[in-house]
């Protein structure tokens, strides 16, 4: 059987975490399955914005399924649920029950400092996961039905990458939440990074000069290698994967260190 | 040696930046017996318990509890340690059984039935959600916490806050079956009354320090009380403030107050020569009296007993 700690972490979360899995379902469902309806009207649009705004906003072209899914999907909107998601969740393992004074009979059980971490990041990822999976799955049952022609390992490589980027700051938000205890420090300070690399990633595609800014950018190792169009890119996703995991189990040997709820 | 020990602390010390929590606590709690753990708001007592549980690491010395170190052996140190926060918050949302069921499987399970026991004993329903609750039924959830799994050590922090008088009783009882069954308990307060009749020992801390450990027998006598009383016609102050054990004596027309420090006797034989209209004995109270008693006597000076 699962841990106790484990049990009672998905249970105390299992509102936030249906919340955030039905509007995620939904959004994704919603706006792929527009694509038939919208074909149509996409060229006007096109035509009406400059390029670089396009590039700007993270589009190449909306005609094009490959193009359609970027801008809806995968540009802004999806990353952001889901990182917002990860982060809600994620602050939730450490710093909401530590500011809320409710940390001291959670630590009562009979676990180390890092067992306990280790099974309060384990729990809240495998939710945060299965979210970050849910665009995936309907996209791989949305495409066929609306006959988007597009190969669906592009499709599974973009949202493979979706769920990397959400590691990757889960890891980030957990760091935050691990070391210092503070859940207003780990919004602030996670999404502070996020939207500073998301604009980093942007920017650097419309500035000239700042073309190596990318490369400090998650969002670049996501979606900067055009998976709709290029399909996998183990190496850009290993990278976010690795970021997670390292600052992750940074988290985890920080809070074994210091004091907790004081 | 430790074995003989629950509780053994080495110069303890814990600073927060430059705020002093506690400074070198050396405390010994014997294995089996009940110990009080008595201070003021913001002594150190709650700062003492943390360090004791490793929420937080000393700046300075050591501790060992049942034998182990808090932070190295914290797995199988908390599974025989009932611990009872002393600002109660649960976590999640859910019914008080759930909650309890939840720290029974992370003990590696526990008998239900002394569950419900404790529940029917503190006379609170478990079928509640624990974020609804009162004050004093929350505190009854945390008590049951603490008391479910038959723990070796229990570390009480306030135990009775927000527990009405009747409860209070049923808790102390509570603490005196632990002790027949083997267990040891430290548990801390600010009231004198509350550990008097349940523990062994005390022992005091006053400003971050240890200032005494005493058997509790040895408290009674010791306790400095005020008595206040009221003659039918005005006495004399000084026929008063030569007996022994008291003073602080004022007198305004008929009423006479003054402090006793010890037995009662002589003050009453005195008072009997008088017609006597009423005599009121405030209990010892350890915020004002009983702590600045103590550490005047460690040679603090007048200045703390003012300021107690």
């Amino acid at each position: 059987m699962l841990p106790a700690l484990v049990r009672k972490t998905w249970r105390d979360d299992r509102r936030t975490v249906i919340g955030w899995a039905a509007g995620v379902a939904v959004f994704t469902t919603v706006y792929s399955g527009f694509y038939a309806s919208f074909q149509g009207v996409a060229d006007v649009k096109q035509d009406a914005l400059p390029q670089n705004v396009l590039d700007f906003l993270g589009v190449a072209d909306l005609i094009s399924p490959a193009g359609y899914l970027q801008a809806s999907v995968f540009s802004l909107l999806g990353p952001l649920l889901l990182l917002m998601c990860a982060v809600t969740l994620t602050a939730r393992t450490i710093a909401v029950p530590e500011e809320a004074g409710a940390m001291e009979l959670l630590m009562a059980v009979p676990l180390s400092r890092t067992t306990f971490a280790g099974q309060r990041l384990a729990a809240a990822g495998t939710v945060i996961t299965l979210v970050a999976a849910l665009p995936w799955a309907v996209l791989l049952i949305v495409i066929p039905i609306v006959g988007m022609d597009i190969p669906l390992s592009h499709v599974s490589a973009a949202c493979a990458g979706l769920i990397a980027l959400v590691w990757c700051f889960t890891g980030i938000a957990f760091l935050t939440g691990a070391a210092t205890g503070r859940r207003g420090t780990v919004l602030a300070v996670t999404g502070a990074i996020a939207v500073a690399t998301y604009m980093a990633h942007a920017l650097s595609d419309v500035v000239d000069g700042v073309h190596w800014v990318r490369w400090l950018s998650p969002f670049h190792y996501f979606i900067g290698t055009d998976p709709l169009h290029t399909g996998w890119h183990p190496a850009e996703l290993s990278v976010l994967v690795a970021v997670g995991a390292v600052t992750a189990a940074a988290g985890v040997l920080l809070f074994d260190r210091r004091d907790v709820g004081v | 040696m430790t074995d003989d020990f629950a509780i053994r602390t080495e110069g303890l010390t814990k600073f927060y930046g430059d705020r002093r929590g506690i400074e070198g606590l050396d405390l010994e709690v014997r294995a089996g017996e009940v110990m009080g753990f008595l201070g003021p708001n913001g002594a150190g007592k709650t700062t003492s318990i943390r360090l004791l549980l490793d929420f937080l690491r000393p700046t300075r010395g050591h501790a060992t509890v049942l034998g182990l170190d808090p932070r190295r052996d914290r797995a199988s140190l908390h599974r025989r340690i009932g611990y009872l926060p002393g600002e109660l918050a649960f976590p999640g949302r859910g019914r008080a059984d759930d909650l309890l069921r939840f720290f029974a499987d992370a003990r590696g399970g526990v008998a239900w039935t002394h569950v419900t026991e404790l529940a029917a004993r503190l006379d609170v329903d478990l079928s509640r959600p624990v974020h609804a609750m009162s004050k004093g039924n929350k505190q009854k959830v945390g008590l049951v916490q603490a008391f479910m799994h038959r723990p070796a050590l229990l570390i009480l922090d306030e135990p009775t806050s927000g527990l009405d008088p009747l409860m209070q009783q049923e808790f102390l009882a509570m603490v005196r079956d632990a002790r027949t069954d083997g267990q040891t308990v430290f548990m801390s307060s600010h009231v004198l009354a509350e550990v008097q009749h349940t523990a062994d020992r005390v022992a005091i801390v006053r400003d971050g320090r240890l200032a005494a450990v005493e058997r509790v027998e040895s408290l009674g006598r010791r306790a400095v009380r005020t008595v206040e009383i009221h003659f039918a016609d005005p006495v004399a102050p000084d026929e008063f403030a030569v007996l022994p054990g008291v003073s602080d004596v004022v007198v305004s027309g008929p009423v006479l107050t003054c402090t006793v420090d010890g037995r009662l006797d002589p003050l009453i034989k005195v008072a009997a020569r008088h017609e006597v209209v009423d005599l009121l004995s405030a209990e010892p109270d350890l915020e004002e009296t009983f702590l600045s008693y103590y550490y005047h006597s460690e040679g603090a000076g007048d200045a703390a007993r003012t300021g107690a």
